[in-house]
């Protein structure tokens, strides 16, 4: 197990050298410059340019960006004149992931339980109408979701803040809007999963032997239902981060998300490079706490891979 | 166990000849009856059954729509724009929103003197809004199956690979996925698209480059359990090959979450697509996708609230469809709800 | 087993705390908020003036890279040596006076005396002489040295070919005292007053500034304010509020207490928080006029701001005279501004636009040549027939740039429709792209017909007509014309006769547009905005900034 750990975050390192390079080289293979505006001459766009070192060969500029970062220096913004990239990454990093963690939890939470529900009251009136909230919650497209959340909760009813980020209830609109999605998505799975996992002979096994249903259902099927929704957890995670750029500009929420697009189309490149590195990694975190988690309450997955062969 | 498995094929084990080898083939790949009864259990169910005949209803539609009426779908007419919605027949009807009159009340067809009848209203530019809708649904669909198909066969060729044959191979290929995954996927999409000029084809491809691995770690994660059940291993030992015991066993019985995710998606592209919209890298006017038809609706939704009302209801139709005939495919399709 | 669910309840047991530890973040948030809703906080008899910015301040370094939000805070919080008053007029700023030679090549400004920095630092000539040198030094160059060039050595610094390249000491600009300044221009420009009210020539101390080092101007409190307000505190892409200034020389003048500006990034955000009451002011995008046009709260202004059609010569089958007055002939501009963009903006025959330029004789530049190349669909259609016939082919295929915000993209979609539909045998394939990348493909010249647009800095023809000089830095287009070039290059240089001048940047334009269509003007921008009736003396200047040193909120 130790060993497997310590391989896998030997490749965790590497896979984080690639995407850097990756990122770096697509990058600056974007059209227009951080440069660009209406008023700056080819002279004055290439003094620019030397001011910030970007007039250098890019193999140049990519060894000195990644002596850089292993010094912890992300560099300087464009759009942001002199602001360091960690300072924007750490200024709006806490309030993305608040929304973001928040959302998650409380989307899985009651995906979950919607999802059990529907799967033990199969075909019944319980397992449609948790299966209609879950479809809907996949069928209106976010943004959508969030203006008519806005539009109406906020302005016409007045019952929470239109916007921004001040307090708690400020953040209760653009988690349902955010969180609908992933309740749908757990709600359908762990349905699926759970009928999958009832239908079992153990599950019919352990009934005939009078196993009391509550235990039944929590010891054995829910265990064994929960395994693939650990594997749909980290790209739901990921998936989040699209939602929350959409929900922060609606809400006007000082967020990551929001920066990243805006980051890409000025070309300010080492904000896209910090912003892209960041999540990355934190990405790359996920799938791998995954994969333990999954190695760890599925005793029927042997290690195979990593270097560690569990069976010979 | 491999290992043991391989001595005990190989050596121990002679197959019967032609025969048996036909009549294993027939024994795993499911029969004709199989795909019978599937379908009488999709009739079946209501819920999958609905979501079909509704995708067919819309596809029809996206096919035949925009030749229903004689406006074209870049027909603009500034004199017309941002009339609502008036349909012959269910003009009398005040209550259903079809007779012409805007949100406060006034009839804008009598008001601007406009004869023709706009089925869904129009756009700020007089465009027809029935027309580009289902011109936009023909698109939108497209860009959606194109990607879906791209997702499956990669999805489903490296995760069964990856899993099937593990160890080293494995190994490799999840290295790869776990590069991919951690590569936020919307940053991917951007920059290709930017670097690829917006466009269907781009659109695309830069969701497929980053969607496929979705597919692949849930199909690995699948055969990964059923690859040491014990019919698999049966058939192992009854001599199948790994294609057979790919193509014949594992495959079939990782159908049901295959469906499951390309239902997710289908929709999930025609969202994709819907976001680019929002943050503005959409298709390139005047082609519309519902992606754009919503977010140029969303932004009138106060006062011209029939844009975004139809464009939206249509999308989420479709995610609905979708979601109804893939769960009841996947009840219908999996083979251990057999009985 | 026990052991795996042990380690499985850890790990969601530690994912639950780090997450209790992140709401610490937003509850600081709350405690920042004390303003809350809006008007209940100006009850009390402050006067409180509550604003939506469509993002976070890039920058407030005057050599940084500004954009119209900088520049409004910048003229809220900091003053030159002029500012712009509420009918966009030159007027001083720190200065009791100033003078200029007889040449008009030497200017000398007397600096206020009681024009204190926030921390008690009175802004001398020093401040100035800094900050124009940084904007100019190759190391802290900013994008909008280009305003410099007036200034006698400013061409040079900036010209790595130069002899001087980099030497700011060879700027014409001194302090000869510390409240006398005195600068050296060049050529005798007659708008360099007009020039000096942008931020990128405001002062900056030095001995502060050096002091705050890699921080300078990066918080609020790094920074020091001569303004009207003081940025009492940034909240990053958040909210920043700006506070009365009581150390302005001026502060008389100046009314509210506060003004406090939320991040709001989307327009119907910012509607929806005017309706809410949490703002005063809301900025509409055309989407929203329809709702609000009857509304007495409904505002509108011009910009200095002018749209046009860049035709690319290089294509040779826009170098056709007749096809491209075809193209710009060919669609209905009236239209495109009453039905399309509804914000005030108006349809253009012009690049100058009315109003900009009063010639000395009190009349209008327009008024000589009228409106360029206006003529009937017939018109049009019979133009791009002989244009067709001259080149000897029956259909032509265009690729239009366009910008990607839905306002201009409808203008464009209009555009491309029209000129189909009245010029037979035209196609037009919409490319859309975010600005950075349009300019690009623009400089590489990368197109064939661009939605493109042009802002002053000063209201001189020359702003305008400099873009298309056959020579010029961004005439991206591959138009020449030797009298149209020889027009420029003297108004640049010969200020003496003012009024013959402007009768030959007249003939410049009429050659621009009228004769041989190089470009096709669409319209000046307009922008529509709701104001609450309580907030009175907002001043929207034509450069897309706002001065808040006038406004009053009276509730």
């Amino acid at each position: 197990m130790k060993k497997y750990v310590f391989s896998r975050f030997g490749y965790m390192l590497f896979t984080f050298l690639l995407i850097a390079t990756f990122t770096f080289f697509l990058m600056h293979t974007l059209p227009g410059s951080p440069f660009n505006d209406e008023r700056l001459s080819a002279a004055q766009k290439a003094m620019m340019a030397k001011r910030y070192g970007l007039d250098e060969p890019l193999a140049v500029q990519y060894f000195k960006y990644l002596g850089n970062l292993l010094a912890g220096d992300l560099g300087v913004s464009f759009q942001f004149d002199g602001r360091s990239v960690t300072s924007i990454i750490g200024e709006r990093i806490g309030v993305s992931a608040i929304l973001g963690a928040q959302s998650l939890i409380a989307g899985t939470v009651l995906g979950l339980l919607l999802g059990i529900i529907a799967a033990l009251k199969h075909n019944t009136f319980l397992d449609y109408g948790s299966m209609i909230i879950a479809v809907l919650g996949l069928s209106i497209p976010n943004f959508v979701f969030a203006g008519l959340l806005q539009y109406w909760v906020g302005v016409r009813l007045q019952w929470l803040p239109v916007a921004f980020w001040e307090g708690f209830e400020y953040s209760i609109l653009p988690t349902i809007a955010l969180a609908a999605f992933v309740v749908a998505t757990i709600a359908r799975f762990m349905r699926n999963e759970m009928l999958d996992v009832l239908g079992n002979d153990y599950i019919v096994t352990a009934r005939a032997k009078g196993i009391r249903e509550s235990l039944l259902i929590i010891r054995h099927a829910l265990r064994n239902a929960m395994i693939p929704i650990v594997t749909i957890l980290g790209p739901l995670a990921v998936s989040l981060m699209t939602g929350t750029l959409v929900v922060e500009q609606i809400f006007s929420i000082p967020g990551l998300g929001e920066q990243f697009v805006k980051s890409i189309l000025t070309n300010d490149y080492p904000v896209i490079m910090g912003v892209t590195l960041f999540y990355s990694f934190f990405f790359i975190l996920i799938v791998f706490v995954v994969d333990i988690l999954y190695v760890l309450i599925d005793p029927r997955i042997r290690l195979t891979g990593g270097g560690s062969r569990a069976n010979g | 166990m491999r290992m043991d498995d391989a001595e005990l094929h190989d050596e121990l084990f002679e197959l019967s000849g032609e025969e048996g080898r036909k009549k294993q083939a027939r024994a795993s790949v499911p029969s004709t009856s199989y795909w019978k009864d599937s379908w009488g259990r999709l009739r079946k169910n209501k819920g999958a059954f609905a979501g079909l005949i509704m995708i067919g209803l819309i596809l029809f539609l996206a096919v035949a729509g925009p030749y229903m009426n004689s406006h074209g779908f870049d027909d603009q007419n500034l004199e017309h724009a941002n009339l609502p919605p008036k349909v012959p027949g269910l003009e009398k009807i005040s209550w259903l929103g079809m007779s012409g009159a805007d949100i406060r009340g006034v009839d804008q067809y009598e008001a601007k003197a406009v004869e023709d009848y706009y089925w869904f209203g129009t756009d700020s530019l007089g465009r027809d809004i029935w027309t580009r809708i289902w011109e936009g649904t023909r698109i939108s669909l497209y860009i959606a199956f194109l990607a879906a198909a791209l997702d499956l066969v990669l999805g489903v060729a490296y995760g069964s690979i990856s899993a099937y044959y593990g160890g080293r191979v494995d190994n490799v290929m999840q290295r790869i996925i776990e590069v991919l995954i951690g590569i936020p996927s919307l940053i991917v999409v951007i920059l290709l698209i930017l670097v690829l000029q917006p466009g269907i084809i781009s659109i695309t491809l830069a969701m497929v480059i980053t969607g496929w691995v979705n597919m692949a770690r849930i199909v690995r994660g699948q055969v990964l359990k059923l690859k040491n059940q014990e019919f698999v291993l049966a058939s192992r030992t009854l001599g199948a090959g790994d294609a057979r015991l790919m193509g014949g066993h594992l495959i079939p019985n990782t159908l049901g979450p295959i469906i499951i995710t390309t239902m997710f998606t289908i929709p999930t592209a025609i969202f994709t697509e819907a976001f680019l919209s929002f943050i503005g890298l959409g298709l390139q006017p005047p082609i519309a996708s519902l992606g754009t038809l919503v977010n140029d609706g969303f932004k009138m939704m106060k006062i011209y609230p029939h844009l975004l009302m139809f464009s939206s209801i249509i999308i989420s139709l479709i995610m609905v469809s979708f979601n109804l005939l893939g769960d009841g495919l996947r009840d219908s399709l999996d083979p251990r709800m057999r009985k | 087993m026990k052991w795996n669910q042990r380690i499985f309840g850890t790990s969601v047991l530690a994912g639950m705390l780090l997450l209790a530890g992140c709401y610490g973040g937003g509850g600081e948030a709350e405690k920042d908020s004390s303003a809350g809703t809006g008007d209940k906080a100006a009850s009390s008899g402050k006067q409180v003036l509550h604003l939506a910015a469509g993002g976070e301040i890039p920058t407030l370094q005057t050599n940084g890279s500004m954009d119209g939000l900088s520049q409004t805070v910048l003229q809220n919080v900091v003053e030159g040596l002029f500012r712009l008053d509420q009918n966009d007029k030159v007027v001083p700023g720190v200065i009791d006076d100033y003078e200029v030679s007889e040449d008009g090549l030497h200017y000398t400004f007397k600096l206020k005396q009681d024009a204190l920095w926030s921390n008690g630092e009175p802004t001398t000539a020093h401040d100035f002489v800094y900050a124009w040198k940084k904007a100019l030094h190759p190391d802290t160059v900013s994008p909008h040295a280009y305003l410099m060039g007036a200034i006698k050595g400013a061409d040079g610094i900036q010209d790595p070919d130069s002899p001087s390249y980099g030497k700011v000491d060879e700027l014409g600009v001194k302090a000869a005292d510390d409240y006398t300044l005195e600068v050296e221009l060049e050529n005798a420009v007659p708008y360099f007053t007009e020039l000096l009210s942008h931020p990128v020539f405001y002062p900056q101390p030095e001995e502060y500034v050096k002091s705050q080092g890699d921080k300078y101007a990066l918080e609020a409190d790094t920074m020091v304010y001569n303004g009207p307000f003081v940025l009492s505190s940034w909240d990053h892409d958040a909210k920043w509020v700006l506070k009365k200034n009581d150390q302005y020389w001026d502060q008389d003048t100046v009314q509210l207490d506060e003004v406090e500006v939320k991040v709001t990034k989307d327009t119907a955000t910012e509607v929806n928080l005017y309706e809410t009451d949490t703002v005063d002011v809301a900025n509409l995008s055309s989407e929203f006029i329809d709702v609000y046009q009857d509304s007495d709260e409904y505002n509108t202004s011009l910009k200095s701001e002018v749209y046009f059609m860049r035709i690319n010569q290089r294509n040779e089958q826009l170098q056709n005279t007749n096809i491209r007055k075809a193209l710009d002939m060919g669609w209905d501009k009236e239209q495109a501004t009453k039905m399309i963009l509804k914000n005030g903006a108006i349809p253009a025959y012009f690049l100058v636009f009315p109003g900009f330029v009063e010639l000395p004789d009190g009349a209008d530049f327009r008024d000589a040549y009228g409106d360029l190349n206006k003529g009937t669909i017939e018109d049009a259609q019979a133009l791009w027939q002989k244009g067709l016939d001259e080149l000897g082919v029956q259909e032509l295929t265009f690729e239009m740039l366009s910008y990607d915000d839905e306002q201009r993209k409808s203008v464009a979609e209009f555009m491309k429709n029209q000129l189909e539909k009245n010029l037979p045998g035209l196609t037009i394939k919409i490319n859309q792209q975010p600005n950075k990348q349009k300019i690009d493909l623009e400089a590489n010249q990368d197109y064939d017909l661009s939605y493109s647009g042009w802002r002053n800095d000063v209201a001189d023809p020359v702003e305008f007509l400099t873009v298309f000089q056959s020579d010029g830095a961004y005439n991206w287009q591959d138009f020449k014309n030797d009298r149209y070039d020889e027009i420029l290059k003297k108004a640049q240089t010969d200020f003496t006769d003012e009024m013959g001048r402007y009768k030959e940047l007249q003939e410049a334009e009429n050659i621009l547009i009228g004769e041989e269509a190089a470009i096709s003007p669409l319209y000046q921008a307009g922008s529509a905005r709701l104001i609450k009736p309580y907030v009175k003396g907002f001043a929207a200047h034509g450069n897309s900034t706002f001065t808040y040193k006038w406004t009053t909120v009276e509730k």
